[in-house]
């Protein structure tokens, strides 16, 4: 036996054990067949080909501190729990994975000065940074240093373009593929509503706004009336709330962001009381699905109609809470001291899991353990996170033909007495590829 | 006992010297010796420099309270992304189209300045800066401003070649053309400060902040100084807007620069630095960013002294960090770095003016501890001459 069969065997081995704790089989990584990225016009095509050993460094932009800061941060504790715990089970063996989150503040004038920092230090990849405009003020800058820039926390569709930015891979479910789901919902569960839309004037509220737009038309909704909230602003919306009291919809679609989701909530309760007889039904972005978040805003956030974010579980659900890769999950961010806030972690986690999974398969490549591989693998994995719903299916993305690894949605209705959410009917299939 | 030098002796010039050869190294430094980062970070400092200096020019020179400069940055930052977005402009074009613009903005936005003082005109500057990422966000606009979306991709994709600089290629490349493009900025922005503080405007703009009254019982035209004034200010921060906007590549209502929170960073650089000093918001500018950008970094690893001190907190400390650090900054300097250079530097050199009437321009000065406008860091004195 070669000295790098016996490697690949120990990867897979390792890899094997490791994921038989949480329950998952491992699927099938085809990095070595398929896409490829073009290396020529890198700066230095030999160094982005070359093998990383000993240590792989990756990189992360994120809000640690700033006004959206509660809602995101606990992402980036996330990220670096599961590396610890890939790290400490040796994931893969002979390698080490060291992150650098660095921060900034939801601000895209910080992020270029807060990613060039990180490529100044080294970083070999980057992974799960936050924000859409964030994303878009570095993503030439990236692409042009032929650094792979995956799984970004931002589900803007333009991270499906694959010609433009071979290296830039989303993370969250793409907006009109969530907006998809919503429209389709709402139009079979209450077909004449009409529908009132209330968002973040901001990059990420108006590029889900158009996408819900969109899917509203296919689906045949009406959209009658619009209220929007400032970026940043947390202060109670009691003139959007009497606005839309007036207009009395059916339905809300609400995008707010971080505490605005709470806010949200809790006027559009007082708006309600104050307005006997107008009960809307209440569809929120997946970004604010967390009972970290939604707990805070009480009974007011009972009974709303969202999706689980990326396809991950309830963890917060006793039901869930005992089956096994979830109760790994939360004893490994119990001994690591994160259990106040396993749910609001978990994207971070399933970020940082799904990452792993690609340098497995980059590592098991022809090519080895390279920037090039990497993102070739990333574009080639069909794997399925552990903390991925089963009836969602495997994160699949094939080339230039699938660009998104989360595109089914599960819409869910929130239970403020249980504080956890509860199915709604079957999953909205949207996935593209077949599974491998 | 400190060394005194006498105002334009050999001594004075010398010690002009090593400041301008100080000065020089530095911006050498930074883009030679310097990572891409630092050079980016150094970057800002410079173009929040420049915003500085034009806030210093209507509040610290001339008493005129403006809390809305983040309306011309932004209003810079727009012109300069529309232009080459939209329209096509190459980017350096579309600095003196700021320029020019801002101009008249400032020009226009200057009236209630006329007639209003203190807190009553904070009220309307503050207006300004509420209304701005407003006006962008605007519905019937986003044909042109693309409102809540911003504008993306309006940094240079390949940089001119100047001769000096040689090839530059890429991302690095991009930094240290702008690097250059922007100290060449500070620089104008800096005799334009200077021209006009020792300007008969410049006094004039002095007289009225001391005394409104009394400069126009003597004749000053208070009414065209504050509007030229504020009109060039304004000028000078669209410029400095224009070149985030290319550093950045990008514009977005949301920019904290573009916002209110941009025009208390820009008062908090000038006071940093020293109000009322030209060197003020150049090294306030820096001393922020430094402790910005380092604080951010220091909070995000929470290592050492940060994770002793702030480990008991659940979030990044890196706002709790920076507002103790600005803190400590303001009561060891209460007038500003450069005031505290001052005063160490008292202990070693003083400098000592021409005698009035000699047909200088030294500016008039009550005492040792006055700020000097034209000398970085040399007191004044009025003691005995020789």
């Amino acid at each position: 036996m070669t000295r790098r069969t016996t490697r690949v065997a120990a990867v897979v081995g390792t890899t094997a054990l490791a994921f038989s704790v949480f329950g998952i089989d491992q699927a099938g990584a085809g990095a070595e067949e398929g896409w490829t990225v073009d290396t020529e016009d890198c700066p230095d095509p030999d160094a982005t080909n070359a093998p990383i050993e000993g240590t792989i460094r990756i990189g992360s932009a994120m809000p640690l501190s700033g006004p959206v800061a509660g809602a995101f941060e606990p992402a980036a504790r996330g990220f670096q729990a599961y590396v610890a715990y890939a790290n400490e089970a040796e994931l893969i063996p002979g390698l080490t994975i060291e992150v650098d989150i660095q921060d900034d503040q939801y601000d895209p004038s910080l992020t270029p000065g807060v990613v060039q920092g990180l490529i100044d230090s080294g970083v070999h990849m980057f992974a799960g940074n936050i924000g859409t405009a964030q994303n878009l003020t570095v993503i030439d800058q990236i692409n042009e240093e032929c650094i792979p820039h995956l799984s970004l926390l931002t589900g803007d569709p333009a991270w499906g373009d694959v010609e433009e930015y071979p290296w830039t891979t989303g993370g969250l479910t793409p907006y009109n593929l969530e907006s998809r789901g919503y429209a389709e919902s709402i139009a079979e569960q209450f077909p004449d509503a009409s529908v009132a839309l209330y968002y973040v004037n901001n990059e990420f509220g108006n590029v889900y706004m158009d996408a819900f737009r969109e899917a509203a038309d296919e689906a045949g909704l009406s959209v009658d009336s619009e209220q929007t909230v400032e970026n940043g602003d947390n202060a109670p919306p009691t003139a959007q709330m009497s606005a839309l009291a007036e207009a009395a919809p059916d339905v809300i679609m609400a995008t707010p962001l971080g505490i605005q989701c709470i806010t949200f909530l809790a006027e559009l309760a007082n708006a309600k009381a104050a307005n006997a007889g107008w009960e809307p039904t209440i569809y929120i972005t997946n970004t604010c699905a967390s009972p970290l978040i939604l707990g805070a805003a009480g009974e007011a956030a009972n009974g709303i109609y969202t999706s689980a974010s990326m396809g991950i579980r309830d963890v917060a659900d006793p039901a869930v809470m005992e089956e096994e890769p979830v109760a790994a999950y939360l004893a490994e961010m119990e001994s690591q001291g994160l259990s106040d806030i396993v749910t609001t972690a978990a994207a971070g986690w399933n970020v940082a899991e799904t990452t792993v999974a690609v340098l497995i398969a980059a590592s098991e490549s022809d090519a080895g353990l390279t920037q090039a591989s990497i993102i070739e693998a990333a574009r080639s994995l069909d794997f399925h996170p552990s903390l991925v719903r089963e009836n969602l299916g495997n994160y699949v993305m094939n080339g230039e033909e699938d660009a998104f690894y989360s595109e089914n949605i599960q819409i869910v209705t929130y239970d403020a007495a249980a504080g956890h959410f509860v199915d709604v009917g079957e999953a909205y299939v949207f996935e593209t590829s077949a599974e491998g | 006992m400190p060394f005194k030098v006498h105002h334009n002796s050999v001594q004075h010039w010398a010690i002009r010297a090593v400041w301008a050869v100080a000065t020089i190294l530095f911006l050498l430094y930074i883009p030679t010796k310097g990572e891409t980062g630092t050079v980016g970070d150094m970057t800002f400092a410079l173009q929040l420099a420049i915003a500085a200096m034009a806030l210093n020019l209507v509040m610290g020179f001339g008493g005129i309270v403006s809390i809305g400069h983040s309306a011309y940055f932004g209003l810079g930052g727009y012109t300069t992304a529309i232009l080459v977005d939209h329209y096509g402009w190459s980017q350096g074009w579309t600095f003196y189209v700021a320029a020019v613009l801002g101009f008249v903005v400032g020009c226009a936005t200057s009236l209630p300045a006329l007639r209003l003082k203190g807190v009553y005109l904070a009220l309307v500057t503050l207006g300004l800066a509420v209304l701005f990422p407003q006006l962008i966000k605007w519905k019937k606009a986003t044909w042109l401003t693309d409102g809540a979306r911003g504008i993306d991709d309006i940094g240079y994709d390949d940089v001119p070649t100047w001769p000096i600089l040689g090839e530059l290629r890429r991302e690095e490349g991009r930094v240290v053309f702008m690097w250059w493009v922007t100290v060449i900025v500070v620089v104008l922005a800096y005799l334009v400060c200077r021209g006009i503080v020792k300007s008969r405007v410049g006094r004039s703009l002095i007289a009225i902040r001391d005394n409104e009254t009394a400069a126009a019982v003597m004749g000053v035209n208070t009414a065209r100084t504050k509007t030229i004034v504020f009109g060039v200010s304004a000028a000078m921060c669209a410029v400095a807007g224009s070149l985030f906007a290319v550093s950045g590549k990008i514009v977005n209502p949301d920019l904290r620069n573009f916002t209110l929170v941009g025009s208390i960073i820009f008062l908090l650089v000038m006071v940093l630095g020293g109000a009322a000093t030209l060197w003020g918001p150049i090294v306030g500018a820096i001393a922020y960013v430094v402790v910005e950008t380092r604080t951010r970094e220091a909070a995000a690893n929470g290592e050492g002294v940060i994770g002793w001190l702030f480990g008991w907190m659940s979030g990044s400390p890196a706002a709790l960090i920076l507002a103790l650090a600005m803190l400590a900054i303001m009561f060891l300097a209460p007038f500003g770095i450069i005031g505290l250079l001052k005063r160490l530097a008292a202990k070693v050199v003083v400098l000592i003016p021409r005698p009035a009437g000699s047909g200088t321009n030294v500016p008039p000065v009550d005492d040792a501890e006055a700020p000097s406008i034209d000398e970085p860091f040399l007191p004044i004195t009025t003691g005995e001459t020789p």
